[in-house]
């Protein structure tokens, strides 16, 4: 080691200490959720397998996607391009955002309980779940786009602007198609991010899978049940099913992670943009 | 902007409107959480029951300062043990890696904050919980096994910023150190530190918000105990936990739920006030 | 005859900051005016209030009238979007979007509905032509726009700005951020459009107001200080202010 460099040796033990946390977490989970994760236990019900987890995840996601995607972006292009840069209304909408986006999931998901289970009489269900991730999803969403969105220079929108474009028209045909890229990859990690949540659906969309599925009953997600048979289950030796709903949670976060980086590549990401806040 | 054209009158007023609601929803859950805090801040000597130490909800007894503590105590062990990693894994990155490695390595990392939380719970029970049992006594569920947990958790994400935070540093001036005679140690400590700080203090800011708001990675290894925790080995709760188990147990409208909404209050409170220190901060 | 563009008193604000003061100035039709002064004296605030991109920007106040052929501009009944079909725009640096060239010069004809692809294409070649970069381009139409030089994008844009056949053409310093061989590619450009569009040319290269412009006019400080033929502003200047600048006798 050269002299003078004992700090850079020291910062490389650490790193190596870090990453070693995580081969053991990520080890740890492989080595006794693989040997489990077989077709059957993709597909099946009840005891032997996570198939309705699967789904009732894939559908959580779906529907908060569908309801926050538009909601998010049209905040953040009423921020970005239609309200003056700088102004106070913007600053207030980006406080809301910031302090809405870090809360506890578990603070939001307690109002949304309060609000459509307290006071609208919704079943603890999937819907009241989508809800719950809606809300948890909207401020991420418009943090997401405001970043890909002003990521794009603004000679572009005067650009179009002289054409003769409405700011809404240059919105459409320029700004988002050059901020796609960006766009796809922040859709990714929302993604990531909901399908990991688990403390808000517990008390929103609950533990059980029902026997009829139904959007208005209960419907527990691979994050839950990970949760549920880990530490409520009596029935002992399910670690081993824990890790393996657990690799299976993280195939599909990787599987949509990579895809949205492909995705985004296809439509030419930017620098820029979001970055992990 | 003075006279919008006439082609941006509706989408104007549509986007305006998700704007609106989305203001709306803010102000309603913070309501909600009043409504709902409001019998319990109306009752005789709230204060002082709120602020007590003890948590006995039979006996009428809501004082949070268990969870206060055992919030504090988790997210601190966290901060100390993650804090000097991400800096490591940062300067590491910045230093040592080509940059051909450094584009892989940051994506890694990315992924990495997409962990789920239960993921994080289900090793500490796995493995965390056991080491504490062993080594440091105790029943194993408990602050120090949480902060472990939640360190590593917030490990990818402090590790992020920091790296971007350095990575910042013009390298004019670590040149110009340099040439003046510094160790690559003192240009680290003297120029390159100082020169991110403003960053490397939002990238605190931003692992701290997640420290203190996760609930299931913590609710997984912490033990749950309601009493004011002995020590880092004893077994607590922190808010977001007992806001967590206690929900379903106390239905809306009893004056336990009541004590929830005040804890979930405080947590937006203090969410609010570390974004405009980040805010504050990060514009340095 | 009627001149085409008519400015009459204007005057902008940045928040407080005058920046324009009292501008009268006439732009005759199919004439090339070259705008010169020193850097900071108005002559892109002036450009950008004749198509009112001006008004995106935060704090800016604009007094006087603007008249277009016989349409007052500033009025607040007209729409906005219609005087930048009219007055089309390139900027200082080629700003092409990030499409291919085809989406590029189509866009402006899009906006106003043009569909059919027959048309659109026809549009285009011409536009493209009228650049002087059909020959260049022709069968890379669905190249990136951003793959080509840098002349070859100011080019580009100004295909576009043509492609909605617009009456005036305002040009920010069109060649400042191109090599030599590009810059008179885009002179020899601006000499075939003259008396075909009414052009408005901001330049710091003097010499090159010179060889183009029909009349210039010289900006100090936000005003006006004289406008007349090219060749008088340049061999007989009647305001001293002006002849110290094109001796040089001032920072520019
Ligand atoms: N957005 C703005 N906000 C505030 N002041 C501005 C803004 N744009 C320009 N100004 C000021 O208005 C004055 C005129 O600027 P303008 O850009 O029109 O000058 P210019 O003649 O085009 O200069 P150059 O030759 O450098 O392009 C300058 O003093 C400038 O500082
Ligand atoms: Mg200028």
């Amino acid at each position: 080691m050269v002299r003078g460099r004992r700090l850079f040796g020291l910062s490389a033990v650490l790193a190596v200490l870090g990453m070693a946390g995580f081969v053991l977490v990520l080890g740890s989970l492989l080595k006794s959720g693989l040997p489990l994760l077989t077709w059957r236990f993709l597909t099946s019900s009840g005891n032997v397998g996570i198939g309705p987890e699967i789904l009732n995840t894939v559908v959580l996601c779906s529907i908060t996607m569908i309801v926050t995607v538009p909601l998010g972006l049209l905040v953040a292009v009423y921020q970005g391009e239609y309200l003056r840069r700088q102004s106070r209304r913007v600053r207030e909408l980006d406080h809301l955002r910031a302090t809405l986006m870090s809360a506890p999931t578990i603070v939001l998901a307690l109002a949304v309980y309060r609000v459509a289970v307290g006071w609208w009489h919704w079943p603890v269900s999937l819907l009241t779940g989508a809800l719950a991730l809606s809300v948890i999803n909207w401020p991420f969403m418009v943090t997401v786009c405001r970043a890909a969105l002003s990521a794009v220079p603004d000679s572009y929108r005067e650009a179009s602007l002289a054409l003769g474009a409405s700011r809404f028209e240059t919105v459409v045909r320029v700004v988002i198609p050059a901020a796609l890229g960006t766009l796809i990859e922040g859709i990714g990690m929302a993604l990531a991010r909901l399908a990991g949540e688990s403390a808000a659906l517990i008390v929103t969309t609950g533990v059980n899978v029902s026997q009829h599925w139904s959007l208005w009953g209960p419907g527990e997600t691979l994050a839950v049940h990970i949760w549920y048979i880990r530490t409520e289950g009596v029935v002992s030796g399910r670690d081993a099913e824990a890790a393996a709903t657990g690799v299976t949670l993280m195939i599909g976060i990787s599987v949509v992670l990579w895809l949205s980086n492909r995705v985004a590549q296809l439509f030419g990401r930017s620098e820029g943009g979001y970055d992990g806040t | 902007m003075s006279t919008p054209s006439v082609t941006d009158r509706m989408p104007r007023r549509t986007a305006g409107l998700a704007a609106g609601l989305f203001a709306l929803v803010g102000i309603i859950l913070v309501a909600s959480l009043a409504a709902g805090a409001w019998p319990m801040l109306g009752a005789p000597r709230a204060a002082a029951n709120l602020i007590g130490a003890v948590w006995d909800p039979l006996r009428g007894r809501y004082g949070v300062a268990p969870f206060v503590v055992g919030t504090a105590a988790v997210t601190l062990t966290a901060l100390v043990i993650a804090v000097p990693i991400a800096l490591g894994v940062a300067v590491s990155i910045v230093h040592q890696v080509g940059a051909l490695g450094r584009g892989g390595i940051l994506r890694v990392l990315t992924v990495l904050t997409a962990v789920p939380s239960v993921i994080f719970g289900w090793w500490g029970l796995q493995m965390v919980v056991p080491w504490v049992r062993a080594h440091v006594g105790g029943p194993g569920f408990s602050l120090l096994a949480a902060g472990i947990v939640l360190a590593l958790m917030i490990l990818p994400t402090l590790s992020l910023f920091f790296a971007q935070a350095l990575s910042k540093v013009p390298n004019t001036l670590k040149e110009g150190s340099a040439a003046l005679g510094a160790t690559p140690d003192q240009t680290l400590l003297r120029v390159e530190l100082p020169f991110a700080m403003p960053a490397l203090v939002n990238g605190l800011v931003v692992g701290l918000a997640r420290a203190l708001g996760e609930t299931m990675a913590v609710q997984m290894v912490v033990g749950g105990q309601t009493a004011i925790p002995a020590g880092l080995a004893a077994p607590g709760a922190t808010l977001t936990t007992q806001i967590f188990t206690d929900m379903t147990a106390f239905p809306p409208g009893t004056a336990g739920h009541a004590v929830l909404d005040i804890m979930a209050l405080l947590l937006l409170a203090a969410m609010y006030v570390l974004v405009r220190t980040a805010e504050r901060w990060g514009s340095r | 005859m009627e001149p085409k563009l008519r400015v009459e008193n204007l005057s902008v604000w940045y928040q407080r900051q005058p920046a324009l003061k009292h501008v009268t100035l006439s732009v005759e039709e199919g004439e090339v005016l070259a705008l010169i002064g020193p850097s900071g004296c108005g002559k892109s605030t002036f450009l950008r209030t004749l198509n009112r991109l001006s008004e995106e920007q935060v704090g800016v106040r604009v007094s006087g009238s603007i008249m277009l052929g016989d349409l007052d501009i500033q009025e607040s009944h007209v729409d906005v979007t219609q005087i930048r079909r009219r007055v089309g725009m390139v900027f200082q640096a080629p700003n092409p979007f990030p499409f291919s060239i085809f989406d590029n010069v189509a866009y402006g004809p899009r906006l106003q509905g043009v569909a059919d692809p027959g048309t659109l294409r026809k549009i285009v070649e011409q536009s493209l032509r009228q650049a002087a970069l059909w020959d260049e381009v022709r069968g890379k139409l669905r190249r990136p726009a951003l793959a080509l030089s840098g002349g070859q994008q100011q080019r580009l844009c100004i295909a576009r700005a043509l492609a909605v056949n617009p009456e005036v053409l305002l040009m920010d310093e069109p060649t400042a951020s191109l090599d030599p061989l590009s810059t008179a590619k885009i002179e020899e450009l601006v000499g075939a459009l003259r008396g075909q569009y009414t052009i408005v040319m901001v330049t710091h290269n003097l010499r090159q107001a010179a060889r183009i412009s029909d009349r210039t006019a010289f900006f100090l400080d936000g005003a006006l200080v004289e406008v007349g033929p090219t060749r008088q502003i340049f061999t007989a200047p009647q305001d001293n202010r002006t002849e110290q600048y094109l001796t040089g006798r001032f920072e520019s």
